[in-house]
């Protein structure tokens, strides 16, 4: 589904480049659980981003679902982002004045489905995290963890292949944390690829694999075992 | 993203900032109901001045010397005060002798210090014959009219306008009889002009004296040319017949062969209701172009806070981008809320605006109903102010709407 090989990315500002990324390759299946794991500067956000087409590489290639990034216009990018992609963000990027109801809808604002049909589909989105009772709740009134549950059902409401999220506990309690990563998990289980971002090896390990990333290059790409107890990530 | 997706997302955040944006509205609304209320004034006292030369009946043709300006709307020669003698005593006679013409009225006009006891008054004075009373259908409220046994001996008798009448005399006396003195020499009032009733130009002729044509001339001006002929046509005949049987007659009392050398100007009532009409228009547009520059200031108030609200709202556009929105969707949806901004401001501009064109109206025909003012909101102002704000929407919401459509969406997302 997703095939990345020697990708590079370098930002040049002020005429001083920085290699964020310097030749990265792995592929990632349909149906995966992915953690992308490494220290800060790593190049673990940059990829992300590409992975999520918010981004392009300045070297190598990545093929989505058969098609290169290289060929799609922004448009093109914009389309699949909004059809195959869902995000979930460390701030939950929420539109706090917004209730629950309205921000999920928001991307069906930009997605083919007809009117008639987002209501249901923001029902089964919100019913999924659980926050039904919440669907009318301006946003800006609620906790942390309800937040990230909100834009793990934004996520979910245009039904995508891939969700995408970038250290989803980072801004919760560890109680919040867990609730939105078995929520993850869940999504997974039923079928979803999920590529996570996240420095906290606790949440990495509810990954079926975790990529991790130094200076820009993959150091180690492993599965990770569930032993009864523990998951325990191979070397 | 659907039309109807858009307007909801713009009507929304708008909501979200009411006070903001009211008080962003506010240089529209001002703007839109000044346009308005001057293009509303422009429109009724075009109605007035144009209803005042219908008056004044439309079998009135006047003769100006002069050659003819080029196009109605400009200016006679004479009326740029530029003296021009070709008008005469021989081209009055000529035109009385035409079964066409029923009245020839020539006039000379002079500025004047009027003073009766130790009241004075600076006013135009006319100096005319009696059938100038028969062509401009003018009478007189108290005593009578010039009769051509006055114009024939010289005296020195006035009829003055009723405004005037007022000023000099006080209720209890009466002004007939009385002697006046206009610059210097001695009048005696034999009548005061009834109400109303506008020279060929929109003259208003309630502070006026009307003295013998003779008079004027040698004891007041010391001419022997008239400042124009007024002439009544024969109703039984055409306008512009009539008009082409004057032009006839002076060409031939001047030894003009060809119309391009004319040394006179004819104007029917229709000529001078176009001259005024575009005269009015062009100040009405004027005075609306003056009003819209403060349309350019709200409009540069609704780009300045459209700015403000792309800053601000960076994160909003990184994720709605994220989630699949296009540099187009984003743009179209901040030009819509400055669309929006701009329409409900015209809109609530335009109902200002007839607010105040109606206080104004019931002012004056409570205070000054003689003024004959009427209520005029034309239905082009409403088109033009919605137009105009809708126009401004798009010109100062086209900048901000294309900076938010062109942020970067991890940037945009990152922004704190």
């Amino acid at each position: 589904m997703i095939e990345v090989r020697d990708l590079k990315k370098e930002y040049v500002e002020d005429e001083t480049s920085t290699q964020a990324l310097c030749g990265v390759s792995f592929s990632i299946e349909k149906g995966e659980f992915v953690s992308i794991m490494g220290p800060s500067g790593s190049g673990k956000s940059t990829l992300l981003h590409i992975l999520s087409f918010l981004d392009r590489p300045t070297g190598g290639s990545y093929t989505f679902s058969g098609r290169s990034i290289d060929d799609m216009s922004d448009k093109e990018l914009a389309h699949v982002r909004n059809k195959d992609m869902g995000f979930v963000f460390q701030a939950f990027n929420l539109l706090s004045r917004l209730s629950v109801y309205a921000n999920v809808e928001i991307p069906l604002l930009y997605s083919d489905i007809p009117p008639a049909k987002r209501h249901a589909l923001i029902e089964d989105a919100v019913r999924a995290v659980g926050l039904e009772e919440k669907l009318h709740t301006e946003t800006g009134r609620l906790s942390g963890g309800q937040k990230q549950r909100v834009a793990i059902a934004r996520a979910l409401v245009t039904d995508p292949n891939v969700i995408f999220a970038d250290e989803p506990t980072g801004n919760l309690d560890s109680h919040s944390g867990l609730a939105v990563m078995e929520i993850l998990a869940g999504l997974n289980k039923k079928g979803r690829t999920v590529i996570l971002v996240t420095h906290e090896t606790q949440t990495a390990e509810f990954a079926k694999r975790i990529i991790l990333l130094k200076d820009g290059l993959v150091e180690s790409d492993t599965p990770v075992i569930f032993d009864g107890t523990k998951k325990t990530q191979l070397k | 993203m659907l039309f109807r997706d858009a307007f909801k997302t713009a009507t929304r955040s708008l909501a979200h900032g009411k006070m903001r944006s009211v008080l962003t509205m506010l240089g529209i609304v001002i703007g839109i109901a000044s346009v308005i209320i001057l293009m509303s004034i422009g429109q009724s006292a075009q109605n007035l001045i144009l209803s005042e030369v219908e008056g004044i009946g439309s079998d009135l043709i006047i003769v100006i010397p002069g050659a003819p300006a080029s196009g109605n709307f400009s200016a006679p020669a004479s009326a740029q005060g530029i003296i021009i003698t070709s008008l005469k005593e021989r081209d009055a006679d000529a035109l009385r002798r035409e079964p066409s013409i029923v009245a020839v009225a020539p006039e000379v006009r002079g500025q004047a210090e009027v003073v009766y006891g130790n009241n004075d008054e600076s006013v135009s004075y006319q100096g005319v014959n009696a059938d100038f009373f028969v062509a401009r259908t003018l009478g007189v409220k108290e005593g009578r009219v010039l009769t051509k046994s006055d114009i024939d001996s010289g005296l020195r008798v006035a009829i003055i306008g009723l405004d005037l009448a007022q000023t000099l005399f006080s209720e209890r006396v009466t002004p007939i009889d009385k002697t006046i003195r206009l610059n210097n020499m001695s009048f005696r009032v034999i009548g005061v002009l009834d109400k109303g009733g506008s020279g060929p130009f929109g003259v208003d002729q309630g502070n006026i004296v009307i003295v013998p044509l003779s008079v004027a001339q040698k004891q007041l001006l010391g001419i022997n040319y008239y400042n124009d002929i007024v002439v009544k046509a024969n109703s039984e005949y055409d306008v512009n017949f009539v008009k082409s049987r004057i032009a006839f007659v002076l060409r031939q009392n001047h030894g003009i062969m060809t119309a391009d050398k004319d040394d006179f100007d004819i104007r029917t009532q229709e000529d001078i209701l176009s001259l005024l009409g575009n005269i009015t228009s062009i100040l009405t547009l004027f005075l609306a172009a003056i009003a819209s520059i403060s349309l350019l200031v709200g409009g540069i108030g609704i780009m300045n806070i459209m700015l403000v609200a792309v800053t601000e709202r960076t994160r909003e556009i990184g994720l709605r981008k994220a989630v699949g929105a296009t540099d187009t969707d984003i743009l179209e949806q901040f030009l819509i809320e400055s669309i929006l901004l701009t329409l409900i401001g015209g809109a609530i501009g335009i109902a200002v605006g007839a607010g105040i064109v109606g206080l104004i109206y019931v002012v004056l025909s409570t205070f000054y109903a003689s003024l004959g003012w009427a209520f005029a909101f034309p239905i082009s102002a409403v088109l033009l102010g919605l137009l105009v704000s809708t126009l401004s929407g798009v010109a100062f919401g086209i900048y901000p709407a294309r900076q938010a459509g062109k942020k970067n969406p991890i940037d945009a997302l990152r922004y704190e």
